[in-house]
Formats: C-alpha cells, sequence, structure tokens
C-alpha cells in the first residue's frame, strides 16, 4: 500500500515545489505590487496544497491527513485574505 | 544532505538579522525581524528543542513582530542620522567580545549537562512524560510561577501608563470570513497544545500565544469591543493566572508540607488545572499589551 503510493506521493510534492519556487520567481521578478502578490497568493496555495496532498499520500495516517488538511486550509484562508487586505491597502493609498 | 540545510539555515538567520538592522523602513526591518524569528524556530527544531520551537515562532516571531509593527506605526518613520565612529567602534568591541565569550563557553563546556539524566531519573514523580513540562512546572515551578509574575507586572505596567487607545483601519468583507474559519480553528490547536503539554511538546506558553493570536483576529475584525466591560474582565482573567498558580501553590503547602510540592499520585491533574488558567491569562496578557488600553484612555 504504501509503496503503491510512493511514486504518486512524491510526483505530488515535486509538483509543488515546482509551483512555491514559480512563486519566489514571480515575487522577486514581476514588476510592481499587485502582480506580485498575483503570483504569491495564487502559487503559493497551489503549491502548498500539492506538497500536503504529496505528504498524505506518504504517510498513509489518517490523523496525519487531518492535519494536513487542516494546514492547507490554514495556508489557504490566511493567504487569500491577507493578499486582499494588502491589496486594498494599495487601492487606497493610490486613491488618495 | 541535511548539512547543507543547516549551513543554509544559518546562512538565513544571519542574513535576515542583517537586514532587519540594516534597513531603513521600519516595517521592512520588522518583517525581517520575524523571517529571522522563524528561521531561528527551524533551528531549534533542528537542535531537537521542539518545546522551545513552539515557544519562538508563536511568542517571539508571531507575537512581538506584531507588537513592533503597532509601536512602528505610533513611532512613524525613520529619520536618518548619522551615528559617529566612537559609537560603532564601541559597539564592535563589545559585539566582538560578547562573541569571545560564547566561544569560549562553548569551547570550555564538557558536552550535556547532568541535568537530563537528573530530570529523566525523576520524571516518573513529576505526573507528566514530557521532560520540558516536568520541568517548567513540578521540578522549577518556583521559576515558572516568578515569570508568570513579570508578565503580571507588564500588564499592570501597560494598563497604569495609559497609551492611546488603537484604532483600527475598517479591514473589509474577507476579514469576518477569515475570523470565522481561523478562530475556532486556532481554539482548537490551543486546546490540543495545552493538552499535549504534559507528554509531548506542547504547554501553556505556546497554547497561550496561539489563543492570543485568535484574541487579535478577533478584535481586528471589529467584532469584539475594545472598551469598557469587556477589557476589565480580559484583565481580570489576565491578573488570574498569577492568582491561580499562587493558590495552587500554598495549597500543595497547606496538603503536602511543601511549598509548590504538587501531592504525587494526583501531579498531573494539578500541572493540567495549573496550565489551562495559566493558558488563558496569557492570552489575555498578551492581547492587552497590544491593545495598550489603559482605564483613562476608556471615553
Amino acid at each position: 500500500m504504501t509503496n503503491l503510493l510512493m511514486v504518486p506521493g512524491l510526483v505530488l510534492i515535486a509538483a509543488g515545489l515546482w509551483f512555491l519556487l514559480i512563486a519566489a520567481l514571480g515575487l522577486w521578478q514581476f514588476p510592481d505590487l499587485m502582480s506580485r502578490l498575483h503570483a504569491l497568493t495564487k502559487a503559493d496555495t497551489a503549491g502548498v496544497a500539492l506538497v500536503a496532498l504529496g505528504a498524505t499520500c506518504l504517510t498513509a495516517s489518517l490523523s496525519d491527513a487531518v492535519v494536513l488538511l487542516l494546514c492547507v486550509l490554514l495556508v489557504a484562508v490566511s493567504g487569500a485574505t491577507t493578499g486582499h487586505l494588502i491589496a486594498r491597502a494599495r487601492l487606497k493609498d493610490t486613491e488618495t | 544532505m541535511t548539512a547543507v540545510f543547516d549551513i543554509l539555515l544559518a546562512i538565513g538567520i544571519l542574513g535576515c538579522a542583517a537586514a532587519a538592522l540594516a534597513v531603513r523602513e521600519r516595517t521592512a526591518a520588522i518583517a525581517a525581524f520575524m523571517v529571522a524569528g522563524l528561521l531561528v524556530a527551524l533551528s531549534w527544531v533542528r537542535l531537537g528543542a521542539p518545546d522551545v520551537a513552539l515557544a519562538e515562532a508563536a511568542i517571539g516571531a508571531g507575537l512581538t513582530g506584531a507588537l513592533l509593527l503597532r509601536s512602528a506605526r505610533r513611532l512613524g518613520p525613520v529619520r536618518p542620522r548619522s551615528v559617529g565612529w566612537p559609537v560603532l567602534g564601541s559597539a564592535a568591541i563589545l559585539s566582538a567580545a560578547l562573541a569571545a565569550t560564547l566561544a569560549w563557553a562553548v569551547a570550555s563546556s564538557r558536552g550535556i549537562s547532568s541535568y537530563q539524566s537528573l530530570v529523566a531519573e525523576r520524571l516518573s514523580e513529576s505526573g507528566v512524560t514530557n521532560p520540558v513540562t516536568a520541568v517548567l512546572l513540578n521540578f522549577r515551578a518556583w521559576d515558572t510561577l516568578l515569570e508568570i509574575a513579570v508578565l503580571s507586572v507588564a500588564l499592570m505596567l501597560v494598563a497604569s501608563v495609559g497609551t492611546a487607545r488603537i484604532r483600527f483601519d475598517r479591514l473589509g468583507e474577507m476579514m469576518l470570513p477569515c475570523a470565522r474559519i481561523v478562530v475556532p480553528l486556532l481554539v482548537l490547536v490551543s486546546g490540543h497544545l495545552l493538552w499535549l503539554g504534559s507528554s509531548d511538546p506542547g504547554g501553556a506558553f505556546q497554547a497561550g500565544a496561539v489563543l492570543a493570536g485568535a484574541g487579535l483576529v478577533l478584535v481586528m475584525s471589529g467584532h469584539v469591543p475594545t472598551a469598557g466591560r469587556a477589557v476589565d474582565i480580559a484583565r481580570v482573567v489576565g491578573l488570574s493566572g498569577l492568582a491561580i498558580f499562587v493558590i495552587a501553590a500554598s495549597a500543595a503547602q497547606v496538603l503536602t508540607g511543601g511549598f509548590l510540592q504538587f501531592p504525587p499520585d494526583v501531579a498531573k491533574a494539578w500541572i493540567i488545572a495549573i496550565e489551562a488558567g495559566l493558558t488563558l491569562s496569557i492570552a489575555a496578557t498578551l492581547v492587552l499589551l497590544f491593545l495598550g488600553l489603559s482605564r483613562h484612555s476608556r471615553s
């Protein structure tokens, strides 16, 4: 069972790391705040979710899977909210 | 492979620390400080001290960062000023002396102290199986009692100095849905850390810091009053930790004849009860320290 899930787990983690790398590249290279936020919030959340999914495949333990799921949920919610708050603050600053 | 990771981690910590000192903008410097705190927490994990790592991540990086950001807002931007060579020179000499002393201390220490084996020998008497909790709440409970006293003094000082009310901008329509998901989860994690403290890394300080985070989310979403009765209740809860600890210590004195010497067969119940009280008290204290509300600023 564990061996069966080993390969998809590793593939998912690799895919997640790729997303995180892209997010970091975007944060570094994109010209302005909005496009940086765009790169960071979306690619970051997807990357963490993929890594957690891969780790779930590797552990095969239900309690660990629940903890990983909660981690993904927290990252997704906090990422979306802080991204929105930062963008909102920037829009407010440019208006006035 | 782990050596590469450790070296990268060490370089990262030093880099973030340098950035925190060198950056001229306060918010950026605080961000660098918080990232350095998280990396230090990671290094505690690598050193096999997950208890310290949890405390560093929750209090050192999270809450201290929040307190610094709150203060930076009030201080305003950095005014550029030149630092003279005498100041720089003496700072360099002091830093070099400190580094040399630390290096000497590490080089002259003879490995791991005997403390660990002493604790392991008598762990079964403490009522808990996590050696860190056994030391904090049983063997050296006196130290922890005084730490809580320090926290209470800080709370009273902030309340009596009377800083201005903090005013939050309206945070928009995302904040409430976020709080609805995050706050229950934080309460759950806090309770988990508290319960876990008796057998695994965790305990009152970590649980209290997480609970304080939940409190701050609630305050910032604007759905908790930051004046009047709510603050009075929070202040009582904040000071109750010290009261509970002192009452427990005195009760132990009456029951067993030793100050802070809990009855051995029910020591776990005593420790969990004290830690539960401390968790609530630490959370209330940290939230109040962040808000900095005083009696007089209530208008």
